[in-house]
């Protein structure tokens, strides 16, 4: 085994151990919306919220470089330039993780100052990581881009795959860096801010995902190279091709230009189109191999990409999108479902597959198999599904009561918290959460067990 | 825009989505199984989310614009699955071929 995928083993396993931060973060503050008052004055909501989003950010980031440093070396038959860098910053990541989350929980926030925003807290959505970590963040890319396009100049191998690889890295890095300007007005601020989030998750890490998805099918069933690359030009350029401007349903309400409802509006509903294109995609591949693979776990975490992309991203997102609607819509539940959905199905699922991937080759199974994984899978996916329906239905009481009939005023805001289908729907995500904890749970004991509890079956298979 | 057409609004933009995507599936399926049946089911799931949309654009109060979208939108649905089926088929054909 390469030293780089001794790393991948080590990224894929912090990935899922922030997983589980995530998930705990994700209960707490499910928690809160059925008793306020829960650890008042010790750890607000903003704050389980705070580790909630970022852990999974994190998590996903992590499970990423974890399957790119998993597949390369097989990609340029060679180790990775720089392997010893990302080694040591790997431990330097991980530690940089954990006391970001100590110093959130611990001393939360700072005063309005410069020191408060390079120590405890940038104060910015989804990128609230101090400066100094954030800066720990560039420099981790740079050192992964490193890797990446060093080996591949050095090798003199530069596939389909690794182009399309090479060539988002750099958007990738140059949009985070949108994370460390304090911008005092807020709709500027806001508008280079979507930048970063929207098209770090709906244009870099799609293209992403779809490198790593196009080694999977590779590895996983077969497919050829030839055919994977193919798709994958056809549908990175699909994904971006409605992706990027798709970007504009975020510039809705925060004092952009009224053109950019129609823009914002119009790429976003082309965005199901070529998710649809995906899901035949999954049919057919699933379908010439009749359901049938060495790795069933993999193979089923990749169907269910497909499918929970397009009814998270094309479905759950379609409902929301056009102005009319988003004006009503937008910052309630119901588009907390939509994240929720999308993300699951767009990414957590993707990782999942190629971690199961991952572990067939390094256990040296020939068919990986258990009865555990369809427990976990099944209470991971219905975990979900019963909490973004649970979303669904409050965000409707919150758009319904608040937005539409209460006009949003601070009266109706409450009215629509106090709403009966809000409180319900509220109590519903918790014990769907709890069963996706269950299923996390499941999932970890079945990683760390999986063809370890029928060695001997194993050994056999691998003698055939 | 009022409380009951924003529900009946979105509702049928979730479904109109979701009903292309059930065509999309079952089309594949027919395609794998090469069943008539199916092929006729498809068609018929196709049928439902032409009627989701013209219930769009009757009912709803989306503008005008967006409504053409829609109308643009269904008839994509309706070619994406056989035109990716027959691009699949073409590119693993030739990679048997080569």
């Amino acid at each position: 085994m390469y030293r780089s995928q001794q790393l991948a083993l080590k990224y894929l396993a912090a990935a899922i151990a922030v997983f589980g931060v995530m998930t705990l973060a994700g209960l707490l503050s499910a928690y809160y919306y059925i008793n306020p008052d829960f650890l008042f004055g010790l750890l607000h909501f903003n704050i389980a919220k705070i580790l909630h989003i970022d852990t999974m950010v994190i998590w996903l980031l992590m499970g990423f470089m974890g399957a790119i440093y998993w597949f390369l070396p097989d990609e340029f038959d060679s180790e990775l330039v720089g392997i010893r860098a990302a080694e040591i910053l790997f431990y330097v990541f991980c530690a940089a993780v954990a006391i970001v989350a100590v110093v959130l929980v611990v001393i939360q926030y700072g005063s309005s100052d410069e020191t408060a925003l390079w120590l405890i807290n940038q104060g910015r959505k989804y990128v609230e990581a101090p400066r100094w970590a954030a800066a720990g963040v560039v420099v981790v890319m740079l050192v992964f881009a490193y890797n990446i396009i060093g080996t591949a100049f050095a090798t003199r191998r530069i596939t389909g795959i690794t182009a399309v690889l090479m060539i988002d890295l750099v958007p990738l890095i140059l949009l985070y860096l949108i994370a460390f300007p304090a911008i005092s007005n807020m709709s500027a601020d806001l508008f280079w801010w979507w930048w970063l989030v929207h098209l770090w998750v709906e244009a870099t890490w799609e293209v992403l995902i779809g490198c790593i998805m196009a080694w999977t099918l590779m590895q996983l069933l077969g497919t050829s190279r030839r055919i994977v690359e193919t798709w994958l030009y056809i549908e990175v350029a699909l994904v971006l091709g409605t992706g990027i401007l798709g970007l504009g349903h975020h510039y809705f309400w925060i004092g952009t230009p009224n053109y950019w409802l129609t823009i914002g509006g119009f790429f976003s509903a082309l965005e199901p189109l070529p998710l649809l294109g995906m899901v035949i995609h999954a049919i057919y591949d699933a379908g010439t191999h009749h359901m049938t693979t060495t790795n069933r776990p993999s193979f089923y975490w990749m169907m269910a990409e497909a499918f929970g992309n397009f009814l998270g991203g094309g479905v759950w997102g379609f409902m929301i999108t056009l102005p009319q609607v988003n004006l009503y819509a937008h910052g309630t539940q119901w588009t907390v479902s939509h994240g929720h959905f999308a993300f699951w199905g767009a990414y957590a699922c993707g990782v999942l597959s190629v971690i199961y991937l991952v572990i067939q080759k390094t256990r040296g199974l020939a068919h990986l198999e258990s009865t555990l994984w369809k427990w976990s899978f099944a209470a991971l996916n219905i975990g979900l599904v019963g909490m973004v329906g649970a979303l669904l239905v409050s965000g409707f009481a919150q758009a319904f009561v608040e937005r539409a009939i209460g006009g949003s005023t601070h009266e109706a805001f409450v009215a629509g918290q106090e709403n009966r289908w809000f409180v319900e729907g509220m109590v519903t995500r918790l014990v769907f959460g709890l069963m996706f904890a269950a299923g996390y749970v499941v999932l970890v004991w079945d990683l760390l067990t999986i063809g370890r509890r029928v060695p001997a079956l194993a050994a056999a298979e691998v003698a055939e | 825009m009022n409380e009951i057409s924003l529900l009946q609004t979105a509702l049928l933009l979730g479904l109109y989505v979701a009903l292309a995507g059930s065509y999309g599936l079952v089309y594949a399926i027919a395609r794998l199984h090469e069943g008539s049946i199916l092929y006729r089911i498809s068609f018929i799931v196709y049928g439902l989310h032409g009627l989701t949309a013209i219930a769009i654009i009757v009912w709803t109060p989306l503008q005008a614009g967006w409504k053409g979208l829609i109308v643009a939108s269904s008839a994509a649905f309706l070619a994406i699955p056989p035109l990716t089926w027959r691009f699949l088929q073409r590119t693993h054909e030739t990679e048997v071929q080569g």
